[in-house]
């Protein structure tokens, strides 16, 4: 059981090293090579999650060093949670995206798996640590891999939307590293417990307050929180396919990680909602946020877009939750996570497959679609109801949550942003769904007959379709089985 | 906007001053930063892990899994350039110089190269006239730089230096090179395949140690778990993986920066330059 913490990192880094060796000697190798150290990271993610749900919170010391001096893995419910999650993600991704990789970067295919893999390492790292500064390092992988991918993409904007998220997200990590030194100068200590022990006796210091202000504006960067989301639409559409697929749902989510692991073991409840109580002004902040992300959403006239401000709005959701400074609010943001990454990875699985058939997504060229490509566009459906809040599909279920957290707070204005959010995502879907149905007749025709012809079927290949299908069908189990994972994994952690 | 921007930074300015009211007193032997655990890195550092310098044995041994990373993020950075600034499609035109006449041929058919030596050599944008007092300073210094690279690489456990510098300064050494010659030189004489496995096997000498440490029975990184293997002193044993660890380090940044390099001089092209 031991090494499974160790295994779940060091396999996917060394498979990221190996590949970037064979990209030299035998291109053909990597991609067996990255799909095995994938493999060998969601076993190890699964056991861990097996363990800490048996025997409690899982300790890993690297270097064999104990904490406050060395660095060290704290694995609890959440975090085990997250990882699976990452892991699985990204070994099915790497399944689907396959063809699109060779498609989109056919020269550098090799080299593009292993910064992904990197990409995924750094993901896990930042998830896994019970360090401060640890957490920075890996935070700075999975940027750094996160700008190059995204630079890869869309020739002409692709480069110009990596570099204005190389800005925004330099100075989000900058923000982050400095709260990270006022407290260390504060308490001596990068461990998040011994940090969180050595911060409960100084409530009132204001270097700590500055710490927690700086910490959290950083992680609200890196996660495009509303008035400072400016940089991911642009990043996500015009990522490469394989990329916007993985990033979309898995960094903005891990950001919110962050945040909560920030706020519930290192400053704590008691700091942050009766020293500080700035809950009402960060509430009202994320119901800003999540209006703001479905109104730009229903300017859009390109798919890809207008889930990126989609994205925008759910960042908001998760924020005003764990804000609200209730159980209720913090499950639902927590599940909100796990559904909020599942749902975001079925839409962009669907629109990923409509680009590798149609070439663009922007309105126009979905006439039809639900003839040309049914599977797609069914997993697509499940997705959008998720997102929507359709039960049985998981995205009801958190917000649920979310709701009854408002009410509990009495934050009504969050709780009218978040049916609000709902409708408006209600309309933006179904205007794809219309659009996909009815073929607009083109200009001029007056040919009967062009509406008695069958449409003919052009799917994506099946190494394509059966991910979308898992993970559309994933969403409706996930969402039965909230109950289980709220009372098993959530709930046991907030305690 | 510039008014925000201006408001902005006074606001962030003005947060960062207040947080520093509580800080203790500039160089306080009684503040936390070291009172809590430095006290235990100066007395125990050296009997745990027989290495006098102690920056090295926090860095690499202490706190080696963030090291790792770090090394990590150098291959990144190295990477990133690579997929993004390579370009891999073929030149259509070349230029060459007649050496003795000073004639410039252009030779447009793709396939067809002159011979390169004394009778003609490779004309491009940036082609300068080649300087005897240069080449020659360079020629010499090269070889003592390298050396002094290795030294700071080896000699990291004892004194100030490690795989870091050590790879900076060996990496400055062949980008030396490429100055006081050409790109040219330097490409034919490191090849760019070379390089790429370089970097990558760098880190893997890093994470191998590491991951070395698990089968034996040691948690990752716990270089005392070598002893199965190699019978020696378990702390002294720390001192040894640590100096392996920076070789790899030194590797892999030596490699970056020569990518780096070559790839941002030559705008990717790789057989253009200075």
């Amino acid at each position: 059981m031991n090494t499974y913490p160790a295994l779940l990192i060091v396999a996917p880094l060394l498979a990221a090293l190996f590949t970037g060796i064979f990209v030299w000697i035998e291109e053909r190798l990597c991609y067996p090579i990255a799909v095995l150290g994938m493999l060998i990271s969601s076993f190890s993610a699964y056991k861990i999650l097996m363990a800490v749900l048996s025997a409690g919170v899982i300790h890993y010391r690297h270097a064999g060093w104990a904490p406050p001096m060395g660095i060290e893995y704290r694995i609890d419910t959440l975090n085990a949670m997250v990882l699976l999650l990452i892991t699985l993600i990204a070994l099915i991704n790497l399944v689907a995206s396959y063809k699109t990789i060779l498609v989109e970067t056919p020269d550098r295919s090799g080299s593009f798996i292993t910064i992904y893999l990197l990409f995924v390492v750094g993901l896990l790292g930042v998830t896994a640590t019970g360090d401060l500064f640890n957490l920075y390092v890996l935070l700075e992988i999975t940027s750094l891999t996160s700008y190059a991918q995204i630079g890869l993409g869309d020739k002409d904007r692709g480069p110009l939307a990596s570099l204005n998220y190389v800005f925004i997200g330099v100075i989000g990590a900058s923000f982050y590293l400095l709260g990270v030194g006022y407290l260390y100068i504060k308490t001596g200590s990068l461990n998040m417990m011994d940090v969180a022990t050595i911060i409960s006796t100084m409530h009132d210091s204001n270097t700590v307050l500055v710490a927690f202000i700086l910490c959290m504006i950083g992680v609200w960067i890196k996660m495009a929180l509303f008035p400072l989301h400016v940089w991911l639409p642009n990043a996500y559409s015009y990522a490469p396919t394989a990329v916007a697929r993985v990033v979309a749902p898995l960094m903005t989510k891990v950001m919110v990680y962050v945040m909560v692991r920030l706020m519930i073991t290192v400053f704590g409840f008691d700091y942050i909602f009766s020293t500080l109580d700035l809950s009402a002004a960060v509430v009202w902040l994320a119901t800003i946020a999540i209006l703001a992300g479905g109104l730009m959403a229903l300017a859009q006239k390109d798919l890809k877009k207008m889930l990126a401000y989609i994205i925008v709005s759910e960042i908001g959701y998760m924020v005003g939750g764990a804000w609200l400074g209730n159980t209720t609010g913090m499950t639902g943001t927590i599940l909100h996570i796990l559904n909020d990454a599942v749902m975001t990875f079925a839409l962009f699985l669907a629109v990923g497959n409509m680009i590798y058939v149609c070439g663009h997504v922007g309105f126009d060229n979905l006439k039809g679609l639900f003839g040309r490509m049914p599977w797609t566009m069914g997993g697509f459906v499940l997705a959008a109801f998720s997102i929507i809040g359709v039960p049985p599909t998981c995205g009801f279920f958190s917000k649920w949550y979310l709701v009854l957290g408002a009410f509990e707070a009495g934050a009504y204005h969050f709780a009218a942003a978040l049916i609000i959010s709902s409708l408006i995502c209600a309309i933006l879907f179904f205007r794809i769904f219309e659009i996909g149905f009815f073929p607009e007749p083109s200009d001029g025709d007056d040919h009967a007959h062009a509406h008695h012809e069958p449409a003919v079927m052009v799917e994506a290949p099946v190494s394509m379709l059966v991910p979308l299908g898992l993970v559309s069908l994933s969403l409706i189990i996930v969402g039965l089985y909230s109950g289980t994972i709220v009372n098993t994994i959530i709930l046991p952690m907030l305690q | 906007m510039r008014l925000i921007g201006f408001i902005i930074v006074c606001i962030c300015g003005g947060l960062l001053l207040y947080g520093t009211s509580e800080f203790p007193d500039w160089g306080d032997p009684a503040s936390p930063a070291s009172t809590h655990l430095s006290n235990d890195y100066i007395e125990k550092a050296f009997d745990q892990t027989q290495v006098p310098n102690l920056v090295t044995a926090v860095l690499a041994d202490y706190r080696g899994f963030d090291t790792m990373f770090e090394t990590a993020v150098v291959f990144c950075a190295g990477l990133a350039c690579l997929l993004l600034l390579r370009d891999y499609s073929r030149k259509k035109e070349r230029f060459y110089r007649h050496v003795p006449t000073g004639v410039i041929l252009q030779v447009k058919h793709p396939e067809k190269k002159l011979p390169v030596g004394t009778e003609f050599e490779y004309m491009d944008k940036d082609w300068v006239p080649s300087d005897l007092i240069i080449k020659n300073v360079c020629r010499i210094l090269i070889p003592f730089i390298q050396i002094y690279a290795l030294y700071v690489v080896a000699h990291g456990d004892f004194s100030p230096g490690g795989g870091f510098q050590g790879g900076v300064i060996f990496g400055s050494s062949l980008i030396l090179l490429a100055i006081s010659y050409n790109l040219r030189t330097l490409v034919q004489r490191v090849k760019e395949k070379a390089l790429g496995i370089l970097c990558a096997l760098g880190v893997l000498v890093y994470v191998g140690i590491g991951a070395l440490c698990m089968p034996l029975g040691g948690n990752f990184l716990d270089y005392s778990a070598l002893t199965r293997i190699i019978p020696w002193d378990p702390h002294h044993i720390r001192a040894y993986g640590m100096l392996g660890v920076e070789i790899g380090v030194g590797i892999a940044v030596m490699a970056v920066m020569v990518v780096i390099y070559i790839n941002i001089a030559s705008e990717g092209r790789h057989d253009e330059g200075l």
